[in-house]
């Protein structure tokens, strides 16, 4: 009878499934590739892949009528918000999955690894990411960010028979364990100062006219909890071992989605949440920026295996994307706009990088610098695109990242204050830098000779054909047409919020 | 406090009369638990001997009715062993945090009370109380809780012995206890849905002379309950823990003189606590007719008395009939069985309860839940079976 | 009352890091767990209380003694090996560093903790009644999300733990003895020819793992 009565008492909240389809529809393939594995056991593995793609697809479909729709939807007390900003992302995080399970396609079913499973996973970390770009407040963005952190963590060590896989699950795992940890430690202390979990009370409450020692820490241990997500110096020491160690699609995974789901985080507190409190985050965001581009570039340049070189050289690449967000309190939603188009640029040319990594290895089998000598004699289709990627990444136009990097530096400039124009000639001169190591692997494959001269041609299989012509693609629009891209990213925090 | 707001007796000032009534209920609490402990060793002793048609205890007292006690002193009396390898204080720590749980257990026991029109409220010296030591609103969650805290005696009385069979003994017990308390915990929720409350009082008063949660409940549970209460409780058919042919005595196997005594004490006492438990939430509790007014509150002590030994005998005729199941029978039982039906039961009961409250059609929902069951069901089988095959066919691989 | 539970916890909590038996420390932190629950009841949280108990108490510290016990790592810890040259001075300075800190906040704070409760009002009926209201109002999406996670969480440790009969043999130990010397001669070789710097602290973190895991293969064997 007591039940009755609290069942009256309890109010339902309301639900708009339209603006939560994406997640459910993902969720729901997620769990139908795990349950097939059940079921049909071997017999699945022949489309399992395919299937994992159709949902991407699928929740395309939603994010795309909510994108039509346009209007901002707000559900559970503000804790869940579906605006530009989000769809964008989610659309990002949606197609750089897709272009995973391409990816993987090959590369897992050629070497006897689970299958079903990794999928499974796969499809529910990107709900993770999905999830994460609409939370607003402190248990959703956590919750997602555990959500898209876990499956990950397993699915590097999934080639479980290598000792190196096994090394990066581990190194991973612990390092992301620590980092959570310690964030939840500041979450907790801003809950205590707020009493809100809300990202906008928290806004409020944090924003007053002084600051005062409690909230310093909090927002420090918070930003440092997203910095080792997003691999900022000196947070980054999982990263190159990891990236070494995981399967190579895994790799891709992580440096773009993983990466750009940290950032989504991060942008969603710093605008929303601390916005008013520039005086802490501002010289802490600016110090992870400077010092990532500097020592991942500095790093980059003395590696001998092409993914440890892509890992340190996504170090800088974080360290671009943070460098809008440490101006952030002058000028406002254009850092948002400034690392958005940074991270959508990003996602294709890095994602295309890995994908000839990933044809070239299949011949070669190995990823050292030196097996890439002379990769145009055998695979010139191949290396054109990788000089493209290469390019685009050290921000040489016509190619994508160009534009990625003026749209930063105009922002740092922008703030029009000493900090953010000493930041913007770091980013100038660590481009430069870049562009050496970027130019050393293009030389490489254009000039030198192929290792015993085996000249045999890559066969590249038509996932991966899909994959790079998807990624080079954008990369080229991007940059031929930056008005595309900054057509998409032109998204804001602040004012859906009216923080 | 508000923890004790529940009861009339704190409800108003707490003075020294009213301390001394607490006092008093702690102490027939606790003497009830140590004498109803001593006869429950007795009556088991009895009646397996005469399942067994042996004659059981004799010499000490009328019917061996002693016996129990005298062990206790010999027991006392012999002399404290702790083996050399043992962990000194943790072997020293294991009993105590086997017993002090079994005994906080037994608290949130209603034994007696009229809820027939008096809502349990009896008078104590003059103050109107609840027939039982607490109330607290978590309620039941204070037996889980306790459950979980007395795995620790086992594990560490195995671990700290410093030897091979306690140990192997201790890792059994526990996991079996952890593995059951799934099952236990998703019974108990079906309790909390019909009942609506946590409290152990409230649970007992939303049921009725002869309106039992057994019936609301469909039965299922407790029966669910049942089984893997004596597995919690490591009683036969499932007392791996101490199979003599395999691991000589269990975890307590390197304990000699009053450490075993307290083991041995709170292995009893856990099974009158649990019987309690499902006399409270299944069969009512104290709840029964009252056919003399001169001494109603006689009847409820009865009926709860009655209902008690009913299902210690059960617990006993169990022991004495049942062969020890295999550990991965254990296992299957308990994760393959026991945890979906209880699981299936609960969200059965949910629905019913939505069905109540939107006025659905009973037939429909009844028909839609046997449906599901069925396809969930032969679909769970179906991996099992599956699983099974794979692993034979890797076996004979090689 | 906070106090007797704040003295629990605390020193629990040094317990954990003490204790030189793994088991002890494990035990310290059941310790430390009980007290929280107590600070609970203090709160009025009686729910959250029993809740702490049965998970943490009853669930994840057997899951830890567990572990321990099945490795066969319930010795005490030899402390005169020291994996990494100067780790535990580094360590040592930033700890108290990282105590520092805190305890600069502390006193700087212009809230000074006592067990009071929080200013966010008192709770309703009960805390039961609020919780559920939580979970199952405003958190609902992300309430079954933590469902989705913790199926997929077992999915992915069944199948990174499962051995089919068909898997070649597992990782020999002695592959681990080996990384670890490939490695430290990696890193040798850069700390000579480049003299050391910043791709050495690399180095240093990877022989960190590989010398941990070499430890734990002697001390099963």
């Amino acid at each position: 009878m007591i039940a009755q009565v609290l069942a009256q008492a309890f109010e339902s909240p309301t639900i708009d499934y339209h603006a939560l389809a994406p997640e459910i529809v993902l969720v729901s393939f997620a769990a139908l590739l795990i349950l097939l594995d059940v079921v049909l056991l071997e017999k699945g593995r022949t489309f399992i892949s395919a299937l994992a793609g159709i949902g991407l697809l699928a929740t395309m479909l939603p994010i795309l009528t909510l994108a039509i729709d346009g209007t901002d939807r707000v559900m559970f007390g503000g804790a869940y918000v579906v605006d530009d900003f989000s769809l964008v992302m989610k659309a990002m995080f949606v197609l750089s999955g897709y272009v995973v399970v391409l990816l993987s396609t090959n590369y897992i079913a050629e070497g006897d690894y689970w299958e079903n499973e990794y999928y499974g996973l796969l499809l529910a970390s990107l709900t993770g990411m999905v999830m994460i770009s609409s939370a607003r407040d402190l248990i959703s963005i956590f919750v997602a960010l555990e959500l898209l952190s876990i499956p990950v963590y397993m699915m590097a060590t999934w080639r479980k028979r290598d000792i190196r896989s096994n090394e990066a699950g581990l190194k991973y795992y612990l390092m992301g364990v620590f980092a959570s940890a310690v964030m939840l430690y500041g979450m907790s202390m801003l809950y205590g100062t707020a009493g809100s979990t809300l990202l906008v009370d928290i806004g409020e409450a944090v924003g007053g006219e002084e600051t005062t020692s409690i909230v310093t820490l909090a927002v420090i241990f918070t930003i440092i909890g997203f910095a080792f997500k997003v691999s900022a110096v000196p947070f980054h020491y999982w990263a190159p071992d990891t990236y070494e160690g995981a399967p190579t699609p895994v790799t891709a995974y992580l440096s773009v989605a993983s990466k750009a789901a940290g950032f989504v985080a991060l942008l969603q507190l710093v605008m929303v949440g601390f916005y008013a409190r520039d005086d802490v985050y501002e010289p802490v965001l600016w110090i992870l920026a400077a010092a990532s581009m500097t020592v991942g570039n500095l790093l980059a340049l003395r590696q001998e295996n092409v993914v440890r070189m892509m890992a340190y050289s996504g170090v800088a690449q974080a360290g671009f994307m943070l460098a809008p967000l440490a101006v952030a309190g002058k000028i406002g939603d254009d850092a948002v706009v400034a690392t958005v188009t940074y991270l959508l640029i990003y996602a294709a040319m890095n994602l295309g990088a890995f994908a000839v990594i990933i044809a070239l290895a299949r011949k070669t089998g190995s990823a050292t610098l030196d097996s890439f000598n002379g990769a145009f004699h055998y695979a010139p289709g191949l290396t054109v695109v990788m000089t493209m990627f290469l390019f685009s990444l050290a921000g040489i136009p016509p190619f994508g990242g160009w534009f990625a990097k003026f749209a930063v530096l105009a922002a740092l400039i922008d703030a029009n204050t000493a900090a953010g124009v000493v930041l913007a000639v770091v980013a100038a001169v660590n481009s430069v830098i870049a562009l050496y190591y970027y130019g050393g692997l293009a030389r490489r494959m254009w000039a030198e000779e192929a290792p015993d001269g085996d000249l045999t041609p890559v066969r590249v299989p038509v996932s991966l054909v899909a994959a790079l012509g998807l990624a080079a693609g954008l990369t080229l629009l991007f940059g031929v047409f930056p008005n595309l891209v900054s057509e998409v990213s032109d998204v804001s925090l602040i004012s859906t919020l009216g923080g | 406090m508000s923890v004790f707001a529940v009861d009339p007796l704190l409800a108003g000032e707490v003075g020294l009369e009213v301390l001394a009534v607490v006092l008093f209920k702690v102490l027939v609490v606790f003497v009830l638990l140590i004498v109803s402990v001593m006869l429950m060793i007795w009556a088991e002793r009895k009646i397996i001997s005469d399942m067994q048609n042996r004659i059981g205890p004799t010499r000490a007292g009328p019917w061996g009715i002693l016996q129990t006690l005298a062990d206790g002193l010999k027991l006392i009396f012999k002399e404290d062993l702790i083996p050399d390898n043992a962990n000194r204080t943790v072997f020293k720590l294991a009993p105590l945090l086997t017993l002090v749980p079994a005994f906080l257990t037994f608290s949130i026991i209603p034994l007696g009370g009229d809820f027939t029109d008096k809502d349990g409220v009896i008078s104590l010296f003059g103050n109107d109380t609840y027939l039982q030591l607490a109330d607290p609103p978590i309620g039941l969650l204070l037996f889980l809780a306790m459950s979980s805290v007395a795995v620790y005696g086992i594990m560490l009385a195995g671990w700290s012995s410093g030897s091979k069979y306690p140990l192997l003994g201790s890792v059994r017990a526990t996991s079996q206890m952890i593995s059951y308390e799934a099952a236990l915990g998703l019974t108990v929720a079906a309790v909390f849905l019909q009942s609506g409350s946590f409290s152990t009082h409230t649970i007992v008063s939303e049921q009725s002379v002869w309106q039992w949660n057994m019936w609301f409940t469909g039965f299922v549970p407790m029966a669910i309950f049942m089984i893997a209460a004596t597995a919690e409780l490591n009683r036969p058919p499932f007392d791996l823990v101490e199979a003599e042919q395999e691991l000589v005595g269990g975890f307590h196997t390197e304990y000699s003189s009053i450490r075993f005594a307290l083991f041995y004490l709170a292995e009893f006492m856990n099974t009158i606590t649990i019987s309690a438990i499902v006399v409270t939430i299944f069969l009512g509790g104290p709840n029964g007719p009252i056919f003399i007014d001169a001494v109603a509150w006689l009847w409820p002590i009865l009926w709860f008395t009655v209902k008690l030994f009913a299902l210690l005998f059960t617990f006993i005729w169990m022991r004495a009939t049942l062969p020890r199941f295999r550990y991965d029978q254990l296992m299957d039982l308990g994760w393959k069985v026991l945890t979906p039906v209880a699981l299936g039961w609960l969200l059965f009961l949910g629905a019913r309860d939505v069905a109540n409250d939107r006025g659905w059609n009973p037939v429909l929902v009844v028909g839609v839940a046997v449906t599901a069951f069925a396809v969930f069901g032969a679909l769970l089988l179906r991996a099992v079976r599956m699983g099974k095959q794979v692993r034979e066919l890797e076996e004979m691989r090689g | 009352m906070f106090i007797a539970a704040a003295l629990i916890i605390l020193s629990g909590a040094m317990g954990v890091i003490v204790a030189r038996n793994p088991v002890h420390s494990a035990l310290f932190l059941v310790q430390t767990l009980f007290g929280v629950a107590a600070l609970f009841v203090l709160q009025e949280a009686h729910f959250l209380a029993a809740v702490q108990v049965i998970v943490y108490a009853g669930a994840i510290v057997i899951l830890f003694l567990f572990v321990i016990m099945l490795l066969g790592v319930d010795k005490v810890e030899d402390l005169n090996v020291e994996p990494i040259a100067g780790q535990r001075p580094l360590a040592v300075v930033i700890g108290a560093a990282g105590i520092g800190l805190m305890l600069t906040v502390l006193v700087i704070a212009t809230d000074v903790i006592s067990g009071a409760h929080s200013s966010t009002g008192p709770l309703g009926e009960s805390d039961i009644d609020e919780i559920a209201k939580s979970i199952f109002g405003d958190y609902v999406f992300a309430f079954q999300l933590t469902g989705v996670l913790l199926t997929i969480a077992v999915v992915g440790a069944v199948v990174l733990a499962r051995r089919a009969a068909t898997d070649p043999e597992p990782i020999p130990e002695s592959a681990y003895d080996e990384l670890v010397a490939a490695q430290i001669a990696a890193r040798e070789s850069t700390l000579t020819a480049e003299g050391g710097d910043g791709t050495a602290q690399d180095g240093e973190e990877t022989t960190d793992d590989g010398e941990d895991s070499a430890d734990d293969g002697e001390a099963e064997t």
